[in-house]
């Protein structure tokens, strides 16, 4: 990973079109500017791994979903 | 499978062009319906056989749910108006709990027209990727 130190007011040129700019630095946290293209999508990327997680998970229990709302009502009748 | 029917399969395929979020290779997709009242279907890759996995129209679970696209992503995706979208989320489980949730942060959405779609991940919402559900009776 490239590490670089940049403070307030200082920017990151990432490839010919995406700015990134440390706004303020106050109690711990990192406020963050990004100039990007419109179709250049960007997540928080815990936001953006959680969703992935949850698509893996989907995949891989994708067959005992299909069964269990397939089946329901035999899986778990009414009592 | 003959031609006719491939060419069908064709026909209704949805195309994903920047693929899935953990899934990049799976761009095309086919809509199974797996129960009678249509209240769950299969989104088949057909880019890999063995990738698939369960999603529902989520208004039924949750009547107020309202993701918010952006100009961007409405644009990409052609959609001029809101009756243009086909909507559904996925379905996912935790085998340990037993519980069956829908991911409420990451909605498809497909332009019916041209059929081509995306996962969003939702941004500036509370929707939980985890959203317990009962699974009503088929």
């Amino acid at each position: 990973m490239l590490v670089l130190t940049r403070r307030p007011g200082e920017s990151i040129v990432v490839g010919s079109n995406i700015v990134v700019t440390v706004i303020e630095i106050k109690g711990g946290q990192v406020r963050i500017g990004i100039d990007a293209p419109r179709e250049v999508d960007v997540y928080r990327e815990e936001i953006y791994e959680q969703v992935r997680q949850e698509n893996l998970r989907a995949v891989a229990n994708a067959d005992e979903i299909r069964k269990r709302v397939q089946n329901q009502a035999q899986q778990e009748p009414d009592d | 499978m003959d031609e006719a029917e491939q060419e069908t399969l064709v026909e209704k395929a949805l195309h994903f062009p920047d693929g899935l979020p953990g899934l990049p290779d799976q761009e095309h997709f086919v809509i199974v319906e797996l129960r009678e009242d249509g209240a769950f279907q299969q989104l088949q890759s057909l880019d890999n056989i063995d990738v698939s996995m369960i999603v529902c129209v989520p208004w039924m679970f949750f009547p107020d749910y309202a993701p918010v696209l952006s100009d961007i992503e409405q644009a990409e995706l052609g959609l001029e108006s809101a009756d243009d979208a086909i909507l559904f989320v996925p379905v996912s489980f935790d085998s340990e709990s037993r519980q069956v949730f829908l991911n409420l942060l990451g909605p498809f959405v497909v332009n019916a027209k041209t059929k081509v779609g995306r996962q969003l991940v939702l941004t500036g919402t509370d929707y939980s990727t985890r959203t317990p559900i009962e699974l009503p009776v088929s």
